[in-house]
């Protein structure tokens, strides 16, 4: 084996007014020829670090402090990047070393035609003229399975899907067919059937045209790590805890951080809990007979806006048709792409947004018509928990007046009752009290996301819309946050809505899962026949493009392309334009969308209820 | 197109509300016109109900307001209290010499504004960034006054490069200067700290991953994407350089309309006054209306938001 580069010692810190920290410690590691080596770790752990010092990238704060990294050339020459200046490292960069980074949507420069920005990398490289440059970017935009590249090769990276964009930044990789892909999390920000997508044309490419080229892969994700790598390097705290071959250290992991990373996994975490769930008499029983949450026949669409004088006709179809019941104490979770309408269904049972039509039952009570003024009665039973648990708290008030306002508003409680009353609840969230003094931006990301769920729980609701609390979290918080509303579901019986697009966080913590589609929802099934016996195509397809630890080697049912236009969805079933295998009459789009029972409890659309 | 339709559309009811409110000022501050013009001479009854009856004082408040309104329709902005001339004549008279002056503090101060923002912004708290943004706060808020007399004194009266008074290019340099530095010292700050956010952002890290050159990173990547507040300041100050910059007026002794508002503000001259006011106010919205086309120039997205809007 050819090793194409060689980590020794490297220390990289960053300056800040506060002193240095030390983001990588000594760390050493080799790269060989054609091999596909993943970085995984949490966020904090030296990942990305550690491929900026290969690129040469790192911000002005951070500066190396010793180490070589050693790379064979294209011209089989070694050299220490450490030692090159900018301008040598340039002739290395997008040439000999590329990159994919995390970000799609702004990764590519928003006034530059998504073409230009290839034929840069190729014409800063490589002697060629522009035409043949220009011949060069459309064959790589057809190699990355981008359609019509003639076309697209004109576009700007705004009208382009996160998906395309991705592909793009692959075929910007690609361009000088270097020795080494950095991947530094280039799935994360996607949906998992277009992750998917992508980690399928990657591994084609892998096989194929630059068979020779080693892949970095950076990566929080374990299951992309089964799925994709030969290696494993995990980081933790900048320092490299566990190498190895990547069957083996899954199977069997020696550092103790490896095997809580490994244990931390949702799909782990079930097995666990599916063990102790017989013995534990605290679980909550969903009341059968009582039904909290009633929804018929909801719509909600936004008009299109149009010019100035025309009103517009056009609608974005964001909710179409949902029916559905919640039983309390039960937790039903939505599932589906980003874009299928699982927010707005959210928002919109809990009237944030004004449903275009249809009727919200909340204990019996039909509150689709009230005003915000009869709703404020109502929301103290119902709450939110929002995803972005920085973004959804103001920066400018500290924790104490954030909790306490609700109370105030409800005026539930005179000033030095609620203070107690909200020491309670920060303990239960798992917080110390002196935290209530402190202000959003001196808490992680997990501590953030439990004064979301303190603040949804202040006003003691019995239903919470949840809506994905934990997708921003790193994995071990995950379960932590997971955790813990798994206990205040049981403390304060609870019921919710849990909204995610991570299906393994579903399954642990759902009794029922809808599966949204378009707006529509095309399966609603209790949770262990869903993910056991899925009906519908969608959700065998959802299920499938979840990389798994444990299901390496697993023929991925994968969906074509990107998800339609709510503005104009397909006629009939909404799916036939992105089914695996539809039938004649689905694909003419024949067929109303409309749920059947197939199973007692089991809900399929009516169209793939048929087909299969 | 439909974005800029609509836009000229606003034009009309702008104008009309602009005129209005100055109408309703003149005549609710205390002052008599007439008496400003007589400038405190004596004179009979007679004379001033004379004088009143011809410049249309002597008609109902009211009735000078819709008289205005309609001879305004065909065109007719009045005659001026003052000096009996149609105001459109003297706006054209002091048309020129503001728009030459604009135009020259407009170069001026784009170049080297940009100049200093790009050296500063590349290197941000680097002694180059220090240096540069001491340059623009001098010309942000040292008085022009002061600026255009040290000009003449330094340039015009000691070294006697150029003429301090005269016709002509040559002539236009110091006050152009003068007007500029402000501008400069606004498009430097704005320039500078745009690009400094721009160059942190993610498609930056991109474009350096491909090894590009760092003058090609600057001019091709980063320059663009940074120029959309500058554009905006740069629509908003060249509104006010071409609505009359009144002191380096002075200083400098041109005409202009700095100056021939400043007169009929204080002749409480109104049809002058209304008249100047709506050619300012339609020149702002012009301009706006060109800033937003330069948006559309600049990003893409923009363009998009528009066909959509």
């Amino acid at each position: 084996m050819v090793e194409i580069l060689n980590v020794s010692n490297l220390s990289t810190a960053f300056q800040s007014d506060y002193g240095s920290k030390q983001a990588l410690k000594n760390i050493s590691f080799k790269i060989n020829e054609g091999e596909v080596l993943a970085l995984v770790g949490e966020s904090g752990s030296g990942k990305t670090v550690t491929s900026l010092s290969i690129m040469g990238l790192l911000p002005n704060n951070a500066y190396i402090q010793e180490g070589n990294i050693n790379l064979i050339d294209k011209k089989n020459n070694q050299v220490n990047i450490l030692k090159l200046t900018d301008e040598k490292h340039n002739l290395i960069r997008g040439n000999d070393i590329s990159m994919v980074f995390q970000e799609p949507m702004t990764c590519l420069n928003p006034t530059m035609t998504i073409g230009d920005q290839i034929v840069e990398v190729i014409l800063n490289h490589k002697k060629i003229s522009k035409t043949k440059a220009v011949k060069e970017m459309i064959d790589l935009l057809g190699l990355v399975e981008i359609p019509d590249p003639t076309q697209r090769a004109r576009e700007y990276p705004h009208q382009l899907s996160g998906g395309m964009r991705q592909r793009v930044m692959i075929s910007i990789a690609l361009a000088c067919t270097p020795k080494l892909i950095i991947a530094d999390e280039p799935t994360s920000a996607l949906d998992v059937t277009i992750q998917a997508q992508l980690l399928q044309l990657l591994m084609k490419l892998k096989n194929s045209i630059v068979s020779k080229t080693s892949i970095l892969f950076i990566t929080h994700d374990l299951g992309i790590v089964r799925e994709l790598a030969d290696r494993v390097i995990v980081m933790y705290q900048g320092e490299i805890v566990e190498e190895g071959q990547v069957k083996e250290v899954f199977d069997n992991p020696e550092h103790s951080y490896t095997r809580n990373l490994i244990q931390s996994l949702p799909e782990f975490k079930l097995e666990e809990r599916k063990l102790t769930k017989k013995d534990d008499n605290k679980q909550t029983k969903v009341d059968d007979n009582e039904i909290i949450l009633k929804i018929e026949n909801l719509f909600k669409e936004f008009p299109v806006e149009k010019g100035f004088f025309k009103e517009s006709n056009e609608t974005v179809k964001a909710v179409q048709n949902i029916s559905l019941n919640v039983k309390k104490n039960e937790v039903l979770g939505l599932v589906g792409e980003s874009g299928s309408g699982k927010s707005t269904l959210g928002k919109s049972i809990i009237k944030l947004l004004q449903p275009s039509r249809g009727q919200i039952y909340f204990n019996n009570e039909n509150i689709s018509e009230y005003s915000n003024k009869q709703m404020i009665k109502i929301r103290q039973q119902m709450q939110m928990i929002f995803q972005d648990p920085f973004a959804s708290l103001n920066p400018r008030k500290n924790i104490l007046d954030t909790l306490i306002e609700p109370i105030l508003v409800h005026n539930l409680m005179k000033k030095n009752e609620a203070i107690n009353y909200i020491k309670e609840i920060i303990n239960d969230v798992g917080l110390p009290i002196e935290s209530l003094r402190r202000f959003p931006h001196e808490f992680s990301g997990g501590q953030r996301q439990r004064i979301g769920i303190a603040r949804a729980l202040v006003l003691k609701p019995e239903f919470i819309v949840a809506d994905e609390p934990v997708s921003a979290l790193d994995v071990s918080i995950q379960a932590q946050v997971l955790n813990l509303l798994e206990n205040l579901k049981k403390s304060y019986n609870l019921t919710m809505i849990f909204i995610s697009h991570d299906l393994s966080v579903i399954e642990f913590f759902c009794d029922k899962v809808a599966v949204m589609y378009l707006g529509h929802i095309v399966e609603i099934a209790p949770v262990s026949k869903l993910f056991n016996s899925p009906k519908h195509s969608y959700t065998r397809a959802l299920l499938s493009a979840v990389p798994k630890v444990k299901g390496k080697g697993k023929e991925k049912i994968l969906i074509k392309g990107d998800i339609p236009s709510p503005i104009n969805p397909p006629s009939g079933c909404v799916f036939r334009t992105r089914c695996p295998n539809p039938g004649i009459d689905c694909k003419g789009g024949n067929i109303e969308m409309g749920l059947i029972e197939v199973e007692p409890g089991h809900w399929v659309d009516q169209c793939c209820a048929n087909c299969n | 197109m439909n974005f800029f339709i609509k836009k000229l559309l606003i034009v009309i009811p702008t104008l009309y509300i602009a005129w209005t409110v100055v109408f309703v000022t003149l005549n609710i501050i205390p002052g008599d016109p007439v008496n400003l013009m007589l400038g405190g001479r004596p004179a009979s009854d007679e004379v001033r109900e004379n004088v009143r009856k011809n410049l249309g004082l002597d008609k109902p408040v009211f009735e000078r307001y819709t008289s205005f309104l309609i001879n305004a329709t065909k065109g007719d902005l009045g005659k001026s209290y003052l000096t009996r001339q149609p105001v459109t004549t003297m706006i054209k008279e002091n048309m020129m010499p503001t728009i030459e002056l604009s135009i020259g503090g407009l170069i001026f101060g784009v170049f080297f504004g940009v100049f200093f923002g790009i050296f500063a912004g590349t290197k941000p708290n680097s002694m180059r960034d220090t240096f540069s943004m001491i340059i623009a706060l001098c010309g942000i808020s040292l008085p022009s006054f002061w600026i255009g007399m040290m000009l003449i004194y330094i340039f015009g009266t000691t070294l006697g490069w150029v003429p301090i008074v005269g016709d002509g290019f040559v002539s236009l340099i110091l006050p152009s200067i003068t007007v500029g530095l402000f501008f400069a010292g606004g498009m430097a700050r704005l320039t500078r700290s745009s690009l400094v956010d721009v160059l942190n952002q993610d498609y930056i890290r991109t474009a350096r991953s491909k090894g590009i050159s760092k003058y090609r990173i600057v001019l091709r990547h980063s320059l663009r994407n940074a120029m959309i507040p500058p554009v905006t300041l740069l629509g908003i100050q060249f509104g006010l350089l071409i609505t009359g910059a009144v002191i380096t007026e002075e200083v400098f002794a041109r005409p202009g309309l700095g100056q021939l508002l400043l007169q009929a503000i204080l002749a409480k001259d109104i049809p002058l006054v209304q008249a100047l006011v709506v050619y300012m106010t339609a020149v702002y919205i012009f301009l706006n209306l060109i800033v937003d086309f330069t948006y559309g120039i600049i990003d893409p997205r923009i363009r998009l938001e528009r066909s959509r809007g």
